[in-house]
């Protein structure tokens, strides 16, 4: 059942740039190994290699002690090893059976044999713990269902090592428990499992051994239970982490208020919600998938359409149908989103910077000097890691389009800014980097209000913590009632 | 809903008639192609006319004039004839020949008289009678005017239609005439898709290409817009005749006034033939005759003498 | 996630996105050369007028359908619009003309008459793309069928013919030249530069090329969407009434196959200039290429006859494919 992977001296090259040189290492069977590392690390190159995505320049694979070489993920598979993709492999319009058997389609005779994949889909999503008929089409799911139905996905391949990549970042508590149970029984079935994530604390909880690699190298590896957070954190960036985040600066008392949102009610999605942010604070908002919050903020920019509700902006009541009035008006939000409603990834740096104040840099004509200019300085400023200022957006790391994004919603500079998950998929170093940006940005008086599923994040950087269930405040959170375990309790209504 | 009530009143109407015109009564359906240019709008102008004047004449008629974009719209419409309407004769003007020769094939099985004009069905047996105009001397009356005016010698462009077998008709018939004249060149015979556009690009093209040229064959009026605007603006006089074909009203106008000296002459290939064709089939059907197998409604060539029995002002072709 | 790439740019893809840019532009050439070999008239400078001259209306259009379709619209119904829009202003100048105005101003009054169609065609369709949330496609096609429709209407299928002494007032437009260069081909150019300047170097289509390339992020970013949308197609309809003004003085005439097949070509001109049908990325210069590249084929098939007459579109078809090889981009 189990299987044992060696990595011998593999390269990988892209062009001429190279992202792997010369990583050895081994993989012993049964074990979860988490496979830490900052983007750009090599880790997703590596096991997409290990899974039959890639093809290695050189070196090689052994599987069992076998020298072993995929040429397609299909092969990988019938050798037992599976990876759980980052971003969705799933087809959006067909049902949630249809993509977990997905070219793997059971017949009787000629036919599908639809009954029976239905049966056994409906398993594997009961083993995952996702509540949904498998004739659902998947567009209709949520992005955390979405994740599920890929483990499912991979459940049914009968994996014998199955590679997840970030399988938590759009899960939540509670799901994630169920995550953990399922890695722990498929371990004791013997499966070896990869485990790659930048929750540490995750990875300190389920795994088993940590491998580090940084810069395309093979850089440590140890046994979870003899490295603490803070050295895995070290090893990853190469540098110590003295801290995550900044020290607190609470707002000046006499602080005005900068947003003021009574009674809004979005259908389907949020009732009654009010709440108050003033200048210089950081506001979270937590609560599980689903809970509203993404949903509330659309509307208040009017992306959505609002029953009820009073917005006031620097105490101005204002009516906000579009997201341009809402601009104009000093309020952005950034999307959790970034590739589908944050970025232009095929458009360039320049274009995504300047996007939402167009009208700054035509006098008729576009000043596309100045512009170049505003993107030199935003890459300064925001610490946008990019070799060449004419690329394209999809060229940069996760981390460094996140900055580019930030950098795009503080453009048009807002009082006030809404960051919908704005460390999901960014490596320890970006992270830090984003928080000491959210700590500057309150510091000029500028209000922000973080949503976020990382409560160590909130807990870390908020003032005040809004916890939202099924689209009701439950309850604000000031720095003395601050914790994790009151935060779970409110979102998840146990309180 | 609408075909619905159509039904109805086809019924009530078939009712009705039944009633006080017991006897003689005669249904007659009239497919042919929708208008896209002149020489179709004309069709369908013709085929309107025929219908007006003759339920005005034989109260025991009715005639119901369908018009298709396509050829299987064609084809659906015979059938809708059939079954909704009734029909118990049919003027078609197929829009294909081979395409529609299966569909009038069961349209005739089911006992109705079949008039086909203008183009013939790959298979004869499906129609009873057939009346067209005359491909060949479409063809052959400008070849044979040209060589005169040429005096047997000179240098002619041609434009053609669409790729067809009526096209190729009149070509071949054009191309005969002109092997009995060595000494006039055809340089080139290129398609102008039978709309003025083209035949404007076409002759540009040519008036480049060629240095010297004695005559156009437009083969169509609607081209000869073209091809004289062309020339016009090339400022090029070597050009001494363009003959278009069909007998539009305009090109006709030109000719009884004497406006272009480039045009002298034209042949007639009149939409009117479907007004007799209707004409013929309903009045032999009225009385219960037949119509001989093949009728063919000469082509003729206009000349600034006969011109005035060609014009008819009301028509748009 | 994505492996760090950005500290060198690959070389080898930044040639091959150059060389794709001049895809269209090379076979150009290629086929100048080869029109040239096969006749020399070809090379003349009044064939070559002749040529941009036929090229103007679609040229033009194309100019128009290349906002339109950046922005991931598309426009099937440009060609009716313009037989309608010629229609309409023959009738309206007929009309007039017979009232006893002088006919400078009918014209001029003409041509006003067939812009504001053109810009109100336009707003037609993009409401209803926008406000009304029906699928492009199906809008302009059936607007394709509508308009054409009652032109053949207004026409009783057969030609709306433009009165004598305005058509010699009017000729001019298509007919005259300044500097030796023929009108229709300075208003091209015109229209040209303008459209390369607005989609270049105007906050509009920067917000053009961002609907097209992801809409959803277009919204978030504060672009009004729909304004935009709607902004494009009326610039397509303005772009159809420039090309139709310049169209009725050519023949003084509208018939139902005026415009007959003017969308597929000036959809084929954008697209084999390098636009992508789906939106997103795009150049007007490739346009005007491709829109040039299509008339040079046909000119050059009318100025030889190696080829049967029956292969005619086999041969432009072929051309079309190669040209788009040349300059088809990553994947």
């Amino acid at each position: 059942m189990s299987l044992s992977v060696q990595f011998e001296d593999l390269t990988k090259d892209f062009g001429p740039v190279r992202v792997l040189h010369g990583v050895s290492f081994e993989l012993a069977p049964g074990k979860v190994y988490g496979l830490l590392g900052e983007n750009g690390a090599g880790k997703s190159t590596l096991m997409k290699i290990l899974a039959g995505y890639e093809a290695a320049s050189a070196g090689e694979v052994r599987i069992d002690g076998e020298a072993r070489r995929f040429d397609s993920s299909r092969q990988a598979e019938t050798a037992g090893i599976v990876l759980i993709h980052q971003e969705f492999n799933l087809a959006e319009h067909l049902t949630i059976a249809q993509n977990i058997f997905l070219g793997h389609e059971k017949k009787k005779g000629w036919l599908l044999d639809d009954a029976a994949m239905r049966a056994e889909a409906a398993r594997n999503l009961q083993l995952v713990g996702l509540q949904a008929d498998p004739d659902t089409p998947v567009r209709q799911l949520i992005v955390a269902e979405k994740q599920l139905v890929e483990i499912a996905k991979a459940l049914s391949r009968h994996a014998r090592l199955l590679i997840m990549d970030e399988p938590t970042a759009t899960l939540t508590p509670g799901e994630t428990q169920r995550l953990f149970a399922l890695i722990a029984r498929l371990k004791a079935e013997g499966v070896t499992i990869v485990y790659i994530s930048h929750k540490l604390d995750e990875v300190e909880r389920v795994t088993d051994e940590v491998v580090v690699m940084r810069d395309g190298r093979f850089v440590a590896r140890a046994a979870t239970a003899e490295v603490d957070r803070r050295q895995m954190a070290n090893l990853m960036v190469g540098r110590d982490v003295s801290d995550m985040f900044p020290d607190k600066q609470p707002p000046a008392p006499d602080a005005p208020s900068a947003l003021k949102v009574s009674g809004l009610t979005v259908p389907g999605w949020a009732e009654d919600l009010s709440f108050e942010v003033r200048e210089g604070e950081i506001l979270g908002f937590a609560g599980l998938v689903g809970a509203g919050r993404t949903e509330a903020f659309e509307a208040v920019i009017g992306l959505r359409p609002r029953t009820a509700g009073r917005i006031e902006l620097a105490g101005q009541p204002v009516d906000l149908r579009n997201p341009r009035q809402a601009m104009r008006h000093g309020i952005t939000y950034l999307s959790e989103d970034r590739k589908g409603k944050g970025l232009h990834v095929d458009l360039g740096l320049r274009d995504n910077l300047t996007l939402m104040v167009l009208e700054r840099y035509a006098q008729p004509w576009l000043r596309l000097d100045r512009e170049r200019d505003a993107l030199a300085h935003a890459v300064a400023e925001f610490g946008i890691r990019t070799g060449d200022h004419a690329s394209k957006a999809r060229m940069l790391s996760g981390g460094n389009q996140q900055k580019l994004a930030l950098a795009k919603f503080l453009h048009p500079d807002p009082r006030v800014i809404v960051l919908d998950e704005p460390t999901r998929g960014v490596d320890v170093g970006a992270k830090r980097d984003i928080y000491f940006l959210i700590r500057r940005l309150a510091a000029e008086g500028r209000a922000v209000i973080v949503i976020s599923s990382e409560l160590i994040e909130l807990i870390g950087l908020c003032h005040r913590v809004a916890v939202m269930r099924a689209g009701h405040l439950q309850a604000t959170l000031g720095l003395e009632r601050l914790t994790e375990e009151e935060l779970i309790a409110h979102a998840t209504g146990t309180h | 809903m609408k075909s619905l009530i159509r039904v109805v009143g086809a019924g009530v109407l078939a009712l009705s008639a039944c009633t006080i015109f017991a006897a003689e009564k005669v249904t007659l359906g009239v497919a042919i192609p929708t208008a896209t240019h002149g020489f179709t709008g004309g069709i369908v102008w013709w085929a309107n006319q025929a219908k007006k004047d003759l339920e005005k004449a034989h109260p025991g008629l009715k005639i119901i004039v369908k018009t298709a974009g396509s050829a299987p719209e064609q084809a659906n419409q015979l059938q809708d004839l059939l079954t909704v309407n009734k029909i118990n004769a049919l003027v078609i003007f197929p829009f294909e020949s081979a395409s529609l020769t299966k569909p009038v094939a069961q349209v005739k099985g089911k006992g109705v008289y079949v008039t086909v004009v203008d183009r013939g069905l790959t298979d004869t047996s499906a129609q009873d009678a057939y009346v067209a105009g005359d491909n060949t001397a479409f063809g052959k009356l400008p070849a044979e005017y040209l060589a005169k005016r040429l005096n047997g010698k000179g240098n002619i462009v041609m434009l053609r239609g669409m790729p067809t077998t009526l096209d190729n008709e009149r070509y071949n018939a054009f191309m005969g005439v002109m092997k009995q004249h060595p000494d006039i060149k055809v340089l080139d015979a290129k398609y102008g898709n039978w709309n003025r556009d083209d035949a404007f690009k076409v002759t540009q093209d040519y008036l480049t290409r060629f240095k010297q040229i004695d005559a156009v064959w437009a083969a169509d009026d609607d081209m000869a817009v073209g091809v004289l605007k062309a020339i016009d603006q090339a400022k090029r006089t070597d050009i001494k005749e363009v003959f278009g074909g069909a007998g539009a009203k305009g090109m006709v106008k030109t000719i009884l006034d004497g406006k272009d000296k480039r045009i002298q002459a034209d042949v007639s290939y009149s939409p009117k033939f479907i007004y007799d064709a209707i004409k013929l089939t309903a009045e032999a059907r009225l009385k219960g005759e037949k119509l001989p197998a093949t009728t063919i409604i000469p082509s003729v060539l206009i000349t600034k003498e006969n011109a005035k029995q060609f014009y008819f002002p009301d028509s748009p072709f | 996630m994505q492996p760090e790439r950005t500290e060198s740019p690959n070389v080898s893809r930044r040639w091959r996105t150059a060389l794709s840019g001049l895809g269209p532009i090379l076979g150009l050439i290629a086929l100048c050369i080869a029109g040239t070999l096969l006749n020399p008239d070809f090379a003349t400078v009044d064939n070559l007028m002749n040529v941009l001259t036929r090229t103007a209306f679609i040229g033009i259009i194309a100019v128009g359908m290349t906002f339109v379709i950046m922005s991931g619209g598309i426009d099937l119904s440009v060609g009716s619009m313009a037989a309608l829009i010629a229609g309409s202003m023959i009738l309206f100048m007929n009309s007039l003309g017979a009232g006893g105005h002088p006919a400078t101003l009918v014209v001029a009054l003409g041509m006003g008459l067939s812009l504001v169609l053109g810009a109100a065609f336009g707003c037609a369709h993009g409401l209803l793309i926008t406000k009304g949330r029906v699928e492009p496609f199906i809008v302009t096609l059936g607007t394709l069928g509508i308009f054409r429709a009652f032109l053949t209407w207004f026409a009783d299928g057969g030609a709306l013919t433009l009165d004598g002494e305005l058509s010699d007032r009017y000729s001019p437009v298509y007919y005259a030249s300044l500097l030796g260069v023929p009108i229709p081909v300075w208003i091209f150019a015109a229209v040209a530069v303008a459209g390369g300047v607005l989609l270049n170097r105007t906050a509009f289509g920067r917000h053009v090329q961002a609907i097209g390339s992801n809409e959803q992020v277009a919204r978030y970013a504060a672009i009004r969407v729909d304004l935009v949308k709607v902004l494009t197609y009326m610039l397509l309809g303005l772009c159809v009434g420039i090309a139709t003004l310049l169209y009725v003085p050519r023949l003084g005439s509208a018939s139902p196959t005026t415009g007959l097949l003017w969308e597929l070509e000036a959809i084929a001109a954008v697209v084999v200039g390098g636009t992508a049908l789906k939106g997103g990325e795009g150049r007007l210069v490739g346009t005007v290429v491709g829109a040039i590249l299509l008339s040079v084929i046909s000119n050059i098939l009318n100025l030889t006859s190696i080829i049967s007459v029956y292969l005619n579109a086999a041969v432009q078809g072929g051309v079309i494919i190669v040209v788009a090889f040349l300059q088809r981009g990553r994947r």
